[in-house]
């Protein structure tokens, strides 16, 4: 208490007893007296407000209902209203437990005896959104900007003893406006589809409270309040003003996007003893791998005909993404001229057991199938050897470019040119008179690259990536991008269409390094294809 | 007097100064109070509301549907769909393959996908409605449409036949989702999530079936059974009542308060039947009845051959866990060689029924339960029953839960059996099944004559002797019923729309 008196001395800078003395019967006549506990506001429903109430909401009208491309949420308000209750008891256990051992951790610095809320709730009040708006680029993520507004009416009181007096602080009435820009980056093919949260804020947030020492809240005292709230706006703004964010990793990028992480090397060198499935000579044997999960096509050895004891030595590459769970699958198949192929065996390697860098032979029993309690797979198939390295690639590769999307040159480019990558997103509203099964054709300096026939579909999506590595800049070349269908009845009629084109100059992609655009289609009604283009140098 | 003077002017100052300060206290905290207010009463406006704010400059814009839009969340969706797809694909293999085994017919001796791409097309949320029905519950409800493009291609390996690969198309699904959140005092606060769907209005899922080099009518009866397939998971499975319950958040929670339980017991005595239709060239029509309330209980009388107006006189249990909202229904079949056909079928809404009231009722026959479907005004006939509902105490809830676990099982097992067994081997599983006094007759029947498919030579007199015996042991059943006090749901594998390959 003296120190308080102490500091209300300093502040009028006299040391008039009597100022003293009536600042202290002051304060119990108007302050002390005063109950500190926060009441619930009472609220009306806006049909009974009066035109005056009315005039002081206008301020406060949700962006929704000012602006058409923000939509309204109030689901999500409703929602909110209904869990705050759960909310706040939750968030307040939490925040106690948090604050315990850091206070602990504290007090002694400072000889303070104890510090610990008295009162700690979070009020009546939810935080509300007043809109949201979604903003839709071409690139891989998730834009939106809710606006929200938290006037609540927590109150968190904490007691402070130190020199065997006892404070008490109190926190009330707090506000926080805010437009935080929420972005949802990369998306990635594995729940919940994105990688990485970035949170921040497009404006200084707008902060309001009540800090009540003895019950007296400093922050009515004029100017001190302006003074608190600027410093607190722009702590904040210093954190999280766009361009700055805030970052929330959610999943491991490199291992949500599937991205390669090594090559297994497989040398299929013979198998023994294959049992015989053709009645009359020896069977056809030839093996056909995979990797497990992913889309990849198999890859198959040549064909020993009438061979029982076939020797391939046959070396495949095979792209790894993701080691600890992948597996390389082997199938023996015997070749038919006619017919379908017999399978004469199988069996599965999983890539842990290998380990990298290192070759290892292995011999493999072939089995039915892999249900291990097949009763009939106990009868010998043969065997199959096979040399296995597994290679991964080095720390750094993978991660890097997943930042930066632009990546540079790879070795042996010109050093005046570069690689021109041309990656053909998709298309939107293609539409042929007689079929629609579009593909693009690209061509570049007489160069024509085509994608994959996409069926029956008027928005397609082919996502395939094209590179022309070019011995100087292409600042005068054009890029002429034409989507095609075919049909897929074999007839003399309409066998192929124009679903229309487009010529990209280039001189931008130079000066720009990265375009991702979405182009009009000429000669077709509403077709859009989006193309991005890269301009990759070695520097 | 100079000092007096000075001090008493002090201390009207200082009481001054603090007068001032605790006015202005008041007025700021009024203030934020006040916007405090003003916020919260902005938080959910209606039309009224924006209209008394705005006057005569409303924003046309703006429309206020009991389902809430949300533009937002569709544009989102869409762009994150390829990502979504992708990440799906593989879950829902997983999830619903179990399941398809075993809802499926006994016609179809597997069934998988052997592909599952969810196309470009995004799902569209129509609307999305929160209420609060329940303390400490949320309920949203989301109206979603999906008019996709997927490819879903499934192995389909029917009795006698070899896999034939059938395609999935043009799949549609318009249907209104209902998600409740069980609140809790922990972070994250959600301590389970029910999902259902609605089944007012009712789920609609079209698609057509299409076998890949070659035709469907090379199996007949396969779509038929599909779509059966299918009907009874989504009745069964997702329909209200019926719900999936997903714990949330690592903590182990009692969620036996979401879960759907065995609320009572309904005891249905079908009676006859007047007028039927015949179906039949030769004779009259060999009609028997189907009753259940969950498909995945079916039960069945005898069959009474060559009648119109047969008279069953038989008495079955049956297992009711949402009286609110589920029905009985009761179908007739014409027993026959190949398909049996459906005579007419009728609908009870449980919440008719009063507990504990004997009550007979005379139903009318239609030709099919939706009512969009119906052109022909045909009269069927009609079917009396009697019924009895009676509500569990918490014991007898108890043990019909228990009940039901170890039927499903059983069920399951004779499945297996039938899958792998001989024809004889199933009927004895069946008759087994029966004489362990488990579940009402019928259900032993349906599940052997089910599995007979296979077998058709032994069909017909296996049938026929089933029948007998089945009749002799139906009295003494009731009986055992009886006196245990205890409930039976019945149990029976769906025979109807089965085919007995030729």
């Amino acid at each position: 208490m003296s120190a308080m008196v102490g500091v209300l001395k300093l502040v009028i800078a006299d040391d008039n007893v009597g100022v003293s003395t009536g600042l202290v019967i002051g304060y119990y006549l108007f302050i002390y007296f005063q109950p500190s506990d926060v009441k619930d506001p009472v609220i009306r429903p806006l049909v009974e407000h009066d035109s005056q109430s009315l005039q002081r909401l206008l301020p406060e009208i949700p962006l929704w209902v000012k602006n058409p491309d923000y939509d309204r949420i109030d689901w999500l308000n409703k929602f909110l209203e209904l869990m705050w209750p759960y909310l706040d008891k939750a968030i307040c256990k939490t925040a106690k437990n948090i604050a315990k051992p850091i206070i602990a951790e504290q007090i002694p610095k400072y000889k303070i005896e104890s510090v610990e809320f008295e009162e700690l709730t979070l009020g009546s009040l939810p935080p509300t959104f007043q809109g949201m708006k979604v903003f839709v680029t071409e690139e891989k993520e998730l834009i939106m900007e809710p606006s929200l507004k938290w006037a609540g009416n927590p109150n968190v009181t904490l007691g402070v003893k130190a020199f065997g007096l006892k404070a008490t602080v109190q926190a009330v009435d707090l506000q926080i406006f805010a437009q935080p820009r929420i972005t949802l980056k990369p998306l990635v093919p594995s729940f919940p589809c994105f990688a990485k949260i970035f949170v921040s804020l497009m404006e200084k947030p707008h902060v309001d409270f009540g800090l009540k020492l003895f019950g007296a809240d400093l922050m009515s005292i004029p100017g001190l309040y302006m003074f608190v709230q600027e410093l607190i706006k722009d702590q904040v703004a210093n954190m999280y003003l766009w361009p700055k964010t805030l970052e929330v990793e959610i999943l491991d990028p490199t291992k949500a996007m599937m991205r390669p992480v090594g090559i297994v090397h497989v040398k299929v060198l013979r198998a023994m003893k294959l049992r015989k499935k053709d009645l009359l000579g020896g069977s056809d044997p030839y093996v056909k791998l995979k990797i497990t999960e992913s889309k990849a096509p198999s890859k198959k050895t040549t064909v020993k005909h009438k061979n029982l004891n076939p020797e391939w030595n046959e070396e495949f590459s095979i792209v790894v993404k993701d080691p600890e769970s992948q597996a390389l699958e082997f199938i023996v198949y015997d070749w038919e001229q006619v017919g379908k192929h017999d399978k004469m065996g199988m069996n599965v390697v999983p890539l842990k057991e290998l380990t990298p860098n290192e070759p290892k032979v292995m011999t493999l029993d072939l089995l039915k199938n892999l249900n291990q309690n097949d009763a009939q797979d106990d009868k010998f198939r043969g065997q199959l050897v096979v040399e296995l390295t597994y290679k991964p690639f080095k720390e750094g590769d993978t991660s890097k470019d997943l930042d930066n999307p632009l990546q540079k040159a790879p070795e042996g480019t010109p050093p005046s040119g570069g690689v021109l990558v041309v990656i053909v997103h998709e298309a939107q509203d293609v539409e042929g008179k007689h079929h629609t099964n579009p593909y693009v054709r690209i061509i570049f300096n007489g160069e024509e690259r085509k994608t994959k026939h996409v069926k029956k579909n008027r928005d397609p999506r082919w996502d395939e990536e094209f590179t022309f590595v070019l011995e100087e800049p292409p600042l005068k070349e054009k890029l002429h991008v034409e989507v095609l269908s075919t049909s897929t009845r074999i007839g003399l009629l309409h066998p192929k269409e124009t679903l229309g084109y487009v010529n990209i100059s280039l001189a931008d992609v130079v000066n720009n390094k990265r375009i991702n655009e979405k182009y009009h289609l000429i000669d077709s009604k509403n077709g859009k294809i989006q193309i991005e283009l890269q301009w990759r140098t070695s520097s | 007097m100079g000092l007096i003077s000075g001090m008493l002017m002090g201390i009207v100052f200082g009481i001054a100064l603090m007068a001032g300060w605790k006015h202005m206290m008041r007025y700021r905290s009024n203030k934020r109070i006040a916007k405090a207010v003003d916020i919260k009463s902005l938080s959910s406006l209606n039309r009224d509301d924006l209209k008394k704010i705005c006057g005569e400059n409303f924003p046309e814009w703006i429309s206020f549907p009991v389902f809430e839009q949300v533009k937002w969340l569709n544009k989102q969706l869409s762009k994150l769909w390829p990502f979504v797809a992708d990440a799906a694909e593989a879950i829902i293999k997983e999830s619903v393959e179990p399941l398809l085994e075993e809802y499926r017919t006994p016609g179809i001796t597997s069934i998988k996908f052997s592909k599952l791409s969810l196309g470009t097309v995004a799902p569209k949320i129509e609307g999305i409605r929160v209420q609060s029905l329940k303390k400490g519950q949320i309920t949203m409800d989301i109206d979603l449409r999906w008019g996709g493009n997927p490819n879903i291609i499934l192995a389909i390996e029917a009795a006698l036949v070899a896999s034939i690969p059938i395609q999935l198309k043009d799949l549609k699904v318009f249907t209104v989702v209902r998600a409740i959140f069980q609140l809790a005092e922990e972070i994250p606060c959600i301590s389970a999530v029910v999902v259902a769907l609605l089944a007012e209005p009712k789920p609609r899922i079209d698609y057509t079936l299409k076998a890949i080099g070659g035709s469907l009518t090379a199996i007949p009866g396969l779509s038929d059974m599909i779509d059966d397939t299918v009907n009874s998971i989504i009745t069964d499975m997702l329909q209200w009542p019926h719900r999936i319950v997903v714990p949330i958040g690592g903590m182990p929670v009692d969620t036996s308060e979401l879960e759907l339980k065995p609320q009572g017991k309904l005891t249905v005595a079908v009676v006859r039947a007047n007028n039927l239709k015949n179906k039949e060239l030769i004779g009259k029509s060999d009609p028997y009845v189907v009753v259940y309330i969950r498909p995945l209980f079916k039960v069945k009388t005898k069959v009474i051959e060559n009648n119109l107006n047969p008279v069953w006189n038989q008495t079955f249990e049956l297992i009711v866990e949402d009286k609110e909202t589920q029905s009985l229904i009761l179908e007739v079949f014409d027993q026959d060689v190949g398909q049996d056909e459906r005579l007419g079928v009728a609908k009870l809404p449980m919440i008719e029924l009063e507990a504990e009231i004997s009550k007979e009722i005379e139903l009318r026959l239609l030709p099919s339960l939706d009512m969009l479907k119906i052109k022909d005004k045909k009269d069927r006939g009609t079917l009396t029953i009697q019924v009895l509902y009676h509500e569990f105490n918490k014991e007898e809830q108890l043990a019909a839960l228990e009940e039901e676990k170890r039927i499903l099982e059983e069920r399951k097992k004779l499945k297996e059996a039938g899958v792998i067994g001989s024809t004889m081997d199933a009927l004895d599983g069946a008759a087994s099944l029966v004489g362990s006094g488990v579940g009402l007759v019928g259900s032993g029947l349906g599940a052997g004559a089910g599995i007979v498919g296979s077998g058709l030579g032994a069909f017909g007199s296996g049938l026929s002797k089933a029948g007998k015996f089945m009749g002799r042991t139906i009295t003494g059943q009731s009986n055992a019923s009886k006196r245990s006090g205890s409930s039976t749901p019945v149990n029976s594998v769906q025979e109807n729309g089965g085919a007995k390959p030729l």
